[in-house]
This record gives C-alpha cells, structure tokens and sequence, in this order.
C-alpha cells in the first residue's frame, strides 16, 4: 500500500494525543504514511479508535490492520469559536469521514469544503507537524465524482 | 408503587451573574440558597422536612468543590436519606431531578431538596471550550482536532440540510420561534425580538449554524422540592406528579465507528416509547414538550425522533408554526437552551420548571391551553443517551 500525502503543519499539534503501549503502533504507522487500527479476528469488526477490546463482541483478539485511505465525507463544520490551544488555526474544518471498507472517522480537514461535498470522495492524510502526526482528510479534487 | 411529585420550584433568571461585579456580585452558593428558599416555601414546608439534597454537579467553572455538601451545611440541612452530587454532562440536572425522585419512589424519604447551580460566564470563552473539547469526544482521538461541542451538532445540521434539500432558513426559523417564547418568560436570558433574516445574518460560529442557532454563554440556579404522592395530596396545594421514566444509553460516544444514520435520535425514541408505555399515554396526551435542544438542529431532529413530526420534516414544522406554544405540538415554550439560556448543568431543572408552570397553568402569555401532561426531555453527548420524564398537573 502507497504511503499517505503528507501535509506539513507548521509548529506543534495544537493539542498532543497521548500514547500508549497499546496505541503506539497505531502512531508509529501514521508517522511512517499508514492508517491502521484494531480489527477483531473473531468477529471481523473494525473498531475506530483502536481499542484493546472489540467493542462489537468484547473478543481481546485482535490485530492490527491496514485501513484504505480514501473514502467519502459524511459531514462537516467550520468551526469559527474556537478552544484557545487552536488560535492560530481559526477557522478550521472538521468532519467525519466514512472510510472505504470502514470504520468512519472525525478528523481536520485540509483544503476547501464545500456543502456540495458531502457524499464526495475524501482522500486520508498525514499532518506532519514539529512534535508529531496527526491524520486527516481533504476532498479528492481529482476524483471528484458526485454519487 | 409509591409515587413522587413536585410540590415546588425556585429559579433565578438565566444571566451572567457570575460576572456581576460591585454590591451586584453573588456567590453560587447564595443564589442557591435565594431558589432553595422560594421553592420550599412554595410548597409549604420547613427545612426540618427536607430528607435528602441532590446537587446538580456544579461544572468546573463552579469554585467551591464538593459542593452538595457545603451546600447543604450553608442550609444547614441535617438530612437522613442521601446527600449526593451527580454529573451526566448535559443530562446532570436531569440526573439530580430523577435521583430525588427515586429516593422518594423508593421510600427512602417522603421529602427530598433537588437543587443546582451553574457558574461559567466569568471564565473566557477561549479557555472554556480548551476545557470543553475533552468532554465530548475521546481526547487523543477526536479532541486532538478541535472539536468543540457544538460541532457535533453543526456536522448534523449540514447533514440534515443536505439529505433532506432544505434551506438553512427552514432550520434557523426554531431560533426564532424560541426567543418569541422567551420573550415571554421572565426566566429567559434573551428577551429582545429576533428576526429570521438576523439569524441567518449572525456571524458563523461553527458552519452552518451562526451566533442565533447556538446557546449563549450562561449562569442559573433551581431547586425542586420533591416529596410523596401522599404528602402533595395532604397538602392541599396544586402539584405535579411524575407518571414515569424513560432512559438509554446506545453504548457510542459521539459517533459511531460504522458508517451509520447519525441523524436518527434513537435513544430519544427508545426512552420516551418506554416512558409513554408506562404512564399509559400516548403521544397525543403529551401536551407540551420541553426538549433539551443545545441548537437549531437538535430541536428539529428531536422532534423527529419523538414522532412528533416524519424523518427530515421537523425543521418545516417548527417553521410552520406547529412547535409554537399556541401550535399543535408545543416545544421549548421557555424559549429553550437558545433564549431561555443554557447554563448546561441546571437546563434539565430549568425545563422541569417550564413543565410545572405549564401545569399548573403559571405560564402566562405563554401558557399552553389545557395542559394536563408535559413531557421533559434530556440528553448527553449528541444524543447518545436520553433520559425522559412524563408529569401530570393536580391543580
């Protein structure tokens, strides 16, 4: 599988996610261009974020899975008020993306988005900042296909 | 089965009293204290009576801690059955209503004091949603991108305009019809009129919703003095019973990780089905509505998934006049969380408040005609649970 486009962010993530044993693959990948999360051997649900249980059917059998990163914009918003860890971002856009294949997702998303994107192909991204990476999405202009 | 019933209530309007300054500035503790007060007297009874306090955990914007204790020492209540704090984010004083009631239900006492205040307008907006983008999302997977309360509800909005092909100004018009009811209600924040074309003017907040389709910032107190069926009979004095409950949890925080109807309000369905079923009553004896409803959008899709209106028509209702406290489904006739205000830990006790006035018909130029049974609904996360109470007037 091709490696994510990355974004270069400029300074720090606004807010750091933690890490743990556990969660740490899920960064490592994200860092090195892959979207991964926990799959259940057992009943084949892919839980977002990954969790060290199945949340469908509490199996602990699980594995780390490659997720494909394009899939399609289910909704979104601007956010203008913002938290003040994000001053310097005002405004930004987030939404929720539902991946081809699953799970859906919220992430930042980079690039204009309009109304008339919703249901539109989104492509997954690594945001590269100083301290870390964060994942994302922006509307795939190229293959902008109306469903 | 015992029964529970509220035999009074207190409130301060909703403001920003937190910010009050000079001989105008005021303490969480003395505003409870004026609404503790207001509702026992209402209700014809003495401190002495008062059996267990439920607080409504105060936010922590609130600087004293461990308030319900101190709280009830400033009152110098001695209770025997439970003082106790409870915290369900924007369902916390739906929890402090329902847990006096229980205490009362399961004979635990015939008298209990549920009563909250909520403090936040003198902390700044910027350092406020810094703190309140960890409450409603998992904070290394969602909270990582700024996602701050409200913008769960506008990725509803834009769904919800983009599924159903309705205009924005369909949407918006609920902010309208609620600061005509708050209008009318001496409790409300926001009193001055407000037009459909200032609403869709406002500046964007978080898209599509603007400054008039969110809640302000706000500080309010309430108490409810909850006591046995029984004891509201013998007292001679109007009441309102609580018929029943209904609550669910769907087990999802936010959104769900599969792709799935993120507009279909089911735990609201499922928890006013089950509270129906056990008054005995159908949603047609439901004669007003109190629906926790932080913007525009959660009204509308509230409404839908009571039943009160089909899947993507609740926004053309409400601008139909239908949700209107004159109309043929009266909702939020307090004016709701955007003009009646949403301090968010005591909104759920200021929507009982609204219920009671309705039935015991105090609700003046407001007043729904022969209101007999009010629903009060409440909810947390965006809608991942709901907890719903149907009431009945005794006058």
């Amino acid at each position: 599988m091709s490696a994510l486009p990355e974004v270069r962010m400029q300074g720090n993530r606004p807010v750091a996610p933690r890490v743990s044993g556990f969660t740490r693959p899920f960064w490592d990948a994200l860092s090195e261009g892959r979207l991964q999360t926990t799959g259940c051997v057992r009943c084949e649900v892919l839980n977002f974020p990954p969790r060290n249980l199945c949340r469908a059917c509490w199996s602990r059998d699980l594995r780390w899975v490659d997720l494909k990163p394009v899939g399609r914009l289910y909704s979104f918003t601007r956010v203008h008020v913002v938290p003040g860890a994000f001053s310097a971002d005002a405004p930004y856009t987030i939404g929720i993306v539902d991946l081809d294949g699953g799970p859906r997702l919220m992430c930042r998303l980079m690039g204009p988005v309009e109304a008339s994107d919703l249901d539109r192909a989104v492509q997954m991204l690594v945001l590269r900042y100083d301290d870390g990476p964060l994942f994302g999405a922006r509307v795939a202009a190229g293959i902008r296909t109306a469903v | 089965m015992r029964r529970a019933a509220i035999l009074g209530y207190g409130a301060v309007p909703v403001g920003n009293h937190q910010r009050a300054v000079g001989d105008k500035a005021v303490l969480e503790h003395e505003l409870a204290v004026d609404v503790v007060l207001d509702a026992v007297a209402m209700a014809g009874l003495s401190r002495d009576d008062i059996e267990g306090v439920v607080v409504a955990h105060p936010g922590d914007h609130t600087r004293q801690g461990y308030f319900h204790t101190f709280l009830t020492a400033y009152l110098g209540i001695a209770a025997h059955s439970t003082v106790v704090q409870v915290l369900g984010n924007g369902m916390t004083g739906g929890h402090a209503f329902d847990l006096a009631v229980h205490q009362v239900t399961s004979g635990q006492a015939d008298c209990v004091l549920s009563v909250g205040a909520h403090f936040e307008t003198a902390v700044p907006t910027l350092q406020h949603l810094d703190y309140s983008i960890r409450l409603t999302g998992d904070v290394d997977f969602q909270s990582v991108f700024g996602a701050v309360p409200i913008a769960w509800y506008a990725m509803d909005a834009q769904r919800y305009l983009h599924e159903h092909r309705i205009e924005r100004a369909t949407l918006a018009s609920i902010a309208v019809k609620n600061r005509d009811h708050a209008m009318r209600n001496p409790l409300a924040q926001y009193r001055s009129p407000l037009t459909l074309e200032e609403v869709l003017n406002a500046r964007p907040i978080v898209e599509p919703l603007g400054l008039y389709e969110v809640p302000g910032r706000a500080d309010g107190a309430v108490a409810l003095m909850i006591v046995s069926e029984e004891r509201a009979r013998s007292s001679g004095l109007p009441y309102v019973l609580v018929a029943s409950r209904g609550f669910q949890h769907e087990g999802q925080h936010q959104i769900n990780d599969q792709a799935c109807d993120a507009l279909d309000y089911d735990t609201l369905r499922q928890a006013s089905a089950r509270a129906l079923r056990d008054a005995g009553l159908g949603l047609s004896d439901i004669d007003t509505f109190q629906v926790y409803a932080p913007c525009t959008i959660v009204e509308a899709l509230g409404t839908e998934a009571l039943g009160l209106f089909p899947r993507g028509q609740g926004a053309a209702a409400a601008a139909d006049g239908q949700t209107r406290f004159d109309g043929r489904f009266p909702v939020n006739t307090c004016g709701g969380c955007l003009s009646r205000g949403h301090p968010p830990e005591v909104t759920p006790l200021y929507d009982v408040v609204e219920a009671v006035m309705q039935l015991l018909g105090r609700a003046g130029d407001r007043q729904v005609a022969s209101c007999e049974h009010a629903m009060t609904i409440c909810e947390l996360g965006k809608y991942n649970a709901s907890l719903v109470h149907v009431l009945r007037a005794y006058r």
